[in-house]
Formats: structure tokens, C-alpha cells, sequence
């Protein structure tokens, strides 16, 4: 699906929140937009989720859709069977199908005694359940998550990560934002910055890192702790302003954008797992931590 | 459309948000249509039939007012998100006002029949038998008399709630206002649908149908106009 010069603003008088905003989401692709509080990020998603129509610009080519809102209440007067029913039916699916499909969703978040359960009287990470799993319920197409592991148990926030990887893998499209910036690093995301109501691309993760890149970024050094746990690198990888982050096990190279190169350290302080050996400007002379000598 | 219309009629129906303006008709319909309003000596005198189906239709403008208002307001903006995502917002509108039609029209229905048994079925003592003094043409002509009035009370609705107002006090003020309007202005379909069934002055305002076609009309434009704000302006 594709966005052409998207603006939005919620009244004539209000500022734009969103400015010629133009992006293509390709079948199988996995998008993060990052960007501080009041950003537009919510906005941005629920353009992309038909939730809301821009003011401006065009959104073409969207294919079935499932969205998850940032919050989500309770305060709906059925159970959570019969909710599920309702959007399954608007996504389509009917009779044995849609209650297997339901069945499946929500035993896939470990929510199957939630089915009888009033939304009313549920808690934030119960409820948060049945909003994803009404999300879950077409078989493909276009998934869009604000923030929807908030509330989650461990349990169900590791299924959503796996049914976000069983979308992507299947053909569909996966867009979020989540304040946890190691959210999913593990995938191969494209990553959108949204600051001053414009979306910029950010480099592409680790391996689309060109040595021509490299030549302007910082580089950072760390040795790591015994206790570092193993996907540092990967987590550290999908912090803005991050180009690349790799580890042999014992040390780990960051190159991060001029910029943000501060708050990559800070980052890196805080982790509390890492020793920083060495901040210079460039790449490694060798870009394999691996192949590099003692300090 | 029947997917989106059953979820916002059973919200309708779950959230017990029906209950009041349903207390509103059965009271307006079974006391006031009866008494006749301002005669508390109507029965007495013989309120005929048209004046308890016009009385029926009118009651029914601040009736479907009201049940549109409650079912504009029953969705967490949150959940109307998620069934936007899924059908799109203007379909999610439209399916809002057209459960809340639905219940409306039920209500009218009912209304319609009630002033029929009541008023247009006489148990004649003398002969011991039971008379029908209701005749096709009246029973039709209140039925389009609650059509017309069902329409008014959604397009009022429609255009001062959610999402074109959203503040409680002014869109309450500004329904009640209209509804006061599309009962005393001549030029209402409303008004011109309740006195052609035979209740006030008689001379009308609108040729026969043509009142139907101007409710027809008002109800199109106040529900484009509500689709469109919620698909732009939902935040």
C-alpha cells in the first residue's frame, strides 16, 4: 500500500500534525515509526489503518486490516466471545470459521478462559488480550500495533512477536510503534523517524550499513560483561540513531549517527553490561570487532 | 453493511442506553395520546384516530433523537477505531445511525398499532360487538406520518451529537432546540406530516409525499455530513 503527500490536521484552525508524509509499505514488510510523545505516531498509524481519513494526500492499496488503538477500553457491554464475533463478521469470516479463527487468537495469547468473560470487568492486560486478538482475526494483510504489548503478560507479548514474524513471513505487512526500543529488533524492520510532523527514513538495520555510511558515524567500543544477555546487540541495533551494532560474544562495535551519538552512549551506560573501551569518529579499521586486536 | 448494523444494534441493546427514550414513547404514546394534550377531558370528548397517530408520530421526533444521541455516544472511541480499521469510519457511522433507525422504527410500528387498538377499535356495547373504525387510509397515513417524523429525529440527531458535537451540554441543547423547531415550524417535514393525518390546522404546508421526499432528503445530507466528519475528524 502506498501514502501520497498524507497531511492531517483534526480542524481548520489546528496545526498540522502530519505534513506530505509519503511512504510505500511492501507486502512482507515489517515498519517502526519512532518520534517522541505527540509526534503524530498514533495519528500516522491510524491513517495507515484506515482509521481515520488524511486531510490531505492519498492512501491507496490497503489490504484487510487489523489495528490495535493505543488504549483500549473495556467498557463494551458483551464478553469477549461475542465482541470477537462482531469484528469477525465486519473482517468477513462467518459460521465455523469465524469461531475457530477466535478460538485460535485467543489461545495463541493464552486468553481462551477470557472468552466468557464480560470486557467490562476485565483488567488492562485482559482486555489488552482481546484487543489484539481482534486485530489477529483476518488471516493476513495489514497489521497495525499502537503500543499493543503494553499490559501484556511475558506469555502474550512473545506470541504477538511470533505472530508478527508469522505475518511477515506469510506475505502480509506489520506496522507499530512501541516505546521499548529492543521491540522486536530481532526482525528486520525499516524504521521512520516522525519529528516536526514529517516522517524521515532512518538507515536500514545492520547489514544495509554502506562503508560510505560508516565514514561519518561514531564509533563506540564496549567490552561485555559476563552477565550481558545475548541479544544485546540486536537490541542496541533498533535504538534511534544507531546504524549497526555487533558483538563477538566479548566485544561489541556501535556506529552511531553524529547526532544521537550522546544519547547511543547513554544508552549504552545504562545497560549496565557493557564497558566502553574507546569512542573515536569513523569506522574500525577492520569492520569485524572479531579481527580487531587488544585495546 | 449487516455486520457493522448488528454489533451497534446489540451495542444499542446491551448497554440498556434504549431504555429511556423507550420509557419516553411508552409514556407519550399511552398517556398523552390518550388524554390528548392540554384536555385532560380528550378521552371524554373522543380523541379520534388520527389525532392518536399524529400524536404517536410526533412523539417519536425527540424519541429517535434521543436513541441516535445514545447510540452515537455507546462507542468508546477506541472500539470505533478498531471497527473502522476493519470496514472503514463511514461505513462504522452509518451503521450507528442505521441500528438506531432500526430501534426507532420498531418504536413507530409499535406506536401505530397501540392508537389503533386503543382508539380505532370500539366494543360497541348495545350489540355486543367489536367495531373497526380504523380504515386502510388512516392506518397509512399514520405509518408515513412515523416514517416522516423517524427521519426528522435521526437527521436532527445526526448533525448536533458526536462527532459533529461533542460537548454534552451544547449537543443536548442543540437537538432539543431542533426538535422543538421540527415540531412548530410549518415548514418541517415533520409538521406538515402531523397535520396532514389530521391534528392542528388542517390547510397544509407540503403537498402529500412531498414531505416524505423533504425527510428523505434532510436524512441523506445529515448523515453524509456525519460519515464525513467521523472518517476526518476523529481523533
Amino acid at each position: 500500500m502506498r501514502l501520497s503527500l498524507v497531511g492531517k490536521r483534526y480542524g481548520l484552525r489546528l496545526p498540522w500534525v502530519l505534513r506530505s508524509v509519503s511512504l510505500e509499505i511492501a507486502q512482507g514488510a515489517l515498519v517502526r515509526f519512532e518520534g517522541k510523545n505527540g509526534s503524530g505516531k498514533s495519528t500516522l498509524l491510524r491513517i495507515i489503518a484506515g482509521v481515520s481519513e488524511p486531510s490531505r494526500g492519498t492512501v491507496t492499496g490497503r489490504p484487510a486490516t487489523g489495528y490495535v488503538p493505543e488504549r483500549f477500553p473495556p467498557a463494551l457491554p458483551f464478553p469477549a466471545r461475542e465482541y470477537l464475533s462482531h469484528v469477525g463478521r465486519m473482517h468477513g469470516l462467518a459460521g465455523r470459521e469465524l469461531a475457530s479463527r477466535i478460538d485460535a487468537c485467543l489461545d495463541r495469547l493464552g486468553g481462551r478462559e477470557l472468552a466468557g468473560v464480560p470486557l467490562r470487568t476485565m483488567s488492562k492486560g485482559m482486555s489488552q488480550k482481546v484487543a489484539v486478538a481482534q486485530a489477529l482475526l483476518p488471516r493476513s494483510g495489514l497489521l497495525v500495533l499502537d503500543e499493543a504489548w503494553t499490559g501484556l503478560d511475558v506469555e502474550a507479548k512473545a506470541a504477538l512477536d511470533d505472530a508478527v514474524a508469522a505475518r511477515i513471513a506469510g506475505g502480509g505487512s506489520v506496522v507499530f510503534v512501541d516505546h521499548e526500543p529492543g521491540r522486536l529488533a530481532h526482525l528486520d524492520a525499516e524504521r521512520w523517524r516522525l519529528e516536526g510532523a514529517a516522517a524521515t527514513r532512518l538507515t536500514q538495520p545492520a547489514v544495509a550499513c554502506g562503508a560510505a555510511d560508516a565514514a561519518a558515524a561514531v564509533r563506540i567500543e564496549a567490552a561485555m560483561a559476563v552477565n550481558a544477555p545475548a541479544g544485546l546487540a540486536a537490541e542496541l541495533g533498533a535504538v534511534p540513531g544507531v546504524r549497526s551494532a555487533r558483538s563477538d560474544g566479548e566485544r561489541l562495535l556501535v556506529l552511531a549517527e553524529p547526532g544521537s551519538s550522546d544519547a547511543v552512549l547513554r544508552r549504552i551506560l545504562a545497560t549496565g553490561a557493557l564497558h566502553v573501551l574507546r569512542v573515536g569518529a569513523g569506522p574500525a579499521p577492520s569492520e569485524d570487532p572479531a579481527g580487531e586486536g587488544g585495546p | 453493511m449487516i455486520a457493522p448494523v448488528r454489533y451497534q444494534f446489540a451495542l444499542l441493546v446491551r448497554s440498556h442506553r434504549w431504555i429511556p427514550p423507550a420509557v419516553l414513547f411508552a409514556v407519550g404514546v399511552a398517556f398523552l395520546g390518550v388524554a390528548g394534550p392540554g384536555s385532560s377531558s380528550a378521552l371524554a370528548h373522543g380523541v379520534d384516530l388520527s389525532q392518536g397517530l399524529a400524536w404517536s408520530a410526533l412523539i417519536l421526533v425527540p424519541v429517535e433523537a434521543w436513541l441516535t444521541r445514545a447510540m452515537l455516544t455507546a462507542e468508546p472511541s477506541a472500539a470505533r477505531a478498531c471497527v473502522a480499521a476493519a470496514g472503514g469510519p463511514r461505513r462504522a457511522q452509518l451503521a450507528a445511525l442505521i441500528a438506531a433507525v432500526t430501534m426507532g422504527a420498531a418504536f413507530g410500528l409499535l406506536g401505530v398499532a397501540w392508537e389503533v387498538f386503543s382508539l380505532g377499535v370500539r366494543r360497541s356495547v348495545s350489540t355486543n360487538s367489536i367495531m373497526v373504525g380504523a380504515t386502510f387510509s388512516d392506518i397509512g397515513g399514520g405509518l408515513a406520518a412515523a416514517l416522516i417524523c423517524l427521519l426528522v429525529g435521526s437527521a436532527i440527531a445526526a448533525l448536533f451529537n458526536p462527532p459533529l458535537i461533542r460537548r454534552p451540554a451544547a449537543a443536548m441543547l442543540c437537538t432539543t432546540g431542533a426538535v422543538v423547531l421540527a415540531w412548530a415550524w410549518r415548514a418541517s417535514p415533520a409538521n406538515a406530516a402531523v397535520r396532514s393525518v389530521g391534528y392542528g390546522a388542517q390547510e397544509k404546508s407540503w403537498p402529500t409525499g412531498a414531505a416524505l421526499v423533504a425527510a428523505i432528503a434532510l436524512l441523506v445530507v445529515a448523515w453524509a455530513v456525519s460519515a464525513q466528519v467521523a472518517a476526518r475528524r476523529q481523533a
